[in-house]
């Protein structure tokens, strides 16, 4: 199964020849991942979709990547004549975090860049229905953002049950009273000690 | 001409309407967080819970328990409470699984309500992650043993501290726009 990669091989050729900057590289059987500059987005969705024939957009996803002060974005793409995935990854500025939409290509992107606006922020210029998706008038940070405390928020917007507010391991407590050790898989999982 | 009876005669006439009550016990389907799972068992022929005369309604206007089946996010509890209050008493809550007790796994979202009584008052509990089909019953036994006792009194809570109630729904919906129901 591993050396018949044929298919993909030559499609990823096809794209090397149109984008010369774009690294390519075949992941594995039917997947080939494609890492493309910012401006590049926009002209390979319509090369893979005009001449690629990968009519089916699966998914539109987002990474943050605070240590580079960058967002990735991440679109899926399938082609139902060589069931090959193409996955295409490109960095936005974090700050300045805008995008245009792809939404001239495939209409049902207007969804998932909804819920990415809500989730992380970004602005996708020339989509005018990024209204509230999942999150009803939320005022805070996007929440997926990394920099978003969801522990801090939790305990300031609603209330704890008494006895329960530092969610310390029970498991601790409960050998404590039965006098036994904590076997050492459950040492490795606990998340504070 | 006006029907006056002794506190004897009040009584026997309470409890046979606590014995109606008790036994015809129509759930609103309205299903929230994972917990909706279980309810379809729980109806059908293994656990049978018509046995019990529970079952399930159409509309909050016809029913009488309404079943928080895990779970609420912010915007499914503006649904839950409008859903709520939109019921004729007498009307009774139950609380299912551990996420409405103390937020369970949900205990540091940023979207999910970790106790369900500040915000509307529920008369029973029941514990698990899920509860299985007998546990579930079992909660409907003693919702059952409450009214016959006559100390499922939640819905006369709610509306003696409303305002406490509103407060705290006010809290975390910020966009007020619930209509105001009359009692």
């Amino acid at each position: 199964m591993q050396n018949n990669l044929e298919l993909e091989n030559k499609i990823a050729e096809k794209i090397k020849i149109a984008f010369q900057t774009a690294e390519v590289q075949v992941q594995r059987k039917q997947r080939i991942k494609v890492n493309l500059n910012e401006d590049l987005v926009h002209p390979f969705l319509t090369f893979a979709k005009n001449t690629l024939s990968y009519k089916h957009l699966s998914h539109i996803s987002c990474v943050d990547w605070i240590e580079d002060n960058q967002f990735e974005l991440v679109y899926i793409l399938l082609s139902y004549d060589s069931l090959v995935q193409i996955i295409a990854k490109t960095r936005i500025n974090r700050e300045k975090a805008e995008f245009p939409t792809a939404r001239n290509y495939w209409p049902q992107v207007e969804t998932y860049e909804r819920e990415i606006h809500e989730l992380y922020g970004i602005n996708f210029v020339g989509n005018d229905h990024l209204v509230d998706f999942v999150l009803e008038d939320w005022e805070d940070l996007p929440p997926m953002r990394r920099d978003f405390d969801t522990v801090k928020y939790s305990q300031e917007h609603f209330f704890n049950r008494p006895g329960r507010e530092d969610a310390q391991d029970v498991r601790k407590t409960v050998t404590k009273h039965s006098g036994e050790e904590l076997p050492d898989l459950a040492k490795i999982y606990s998340v504070r000690n | 001409m006006e029907i006056t009876y002794d506190k004897n005669a009040q009584e026997i006439l309470s409890t046979i309407k606590s014995f109606a009550r008790k036994s015809s016990l129509w759930v609103i389907a309205y299903g929230t967080g994972c917990g909706a799972i279980e309810i379809p068992p729980t109806m059908t022929s293994r656990y049978d819970a018509e046995r019990f005369g529970i079952r399930g309604s159409a509309t909050p206007r016809q029913a009488d328990v309404l079943l928080i089946t895990g779970y609420l996010a912010v915007k499914t509890l503006k649904r839950v409470i409008r859903t709520y209050e939109q019921m004729q008493d007498p009307k009774y809550v139950i609380a299912f699984g551990s996420c409405t007790i103390n937020g369970g796994m949900y205990w540091d979202s940023y979207n999910t309500i970790k106790l369900l009584d500040k915000y509307i008052p529920v008369d029973v509990y029941i514990n698990g992650c899920m509860p299985r089909p007998e546990a579930v019953i079992q909660g409907f036994i003693k919702l059952q043993e409450l009214i016959m006792n006559k100390k499922a009194e939640g819905a006369a809570k709610y509306k003696e501290n409303l305002e406490w109630y509103r407060e705290n729904q006010r809290k975390i919906i910020h966009n007020w726009r619930m209509p105001e129901y009359n009692w």
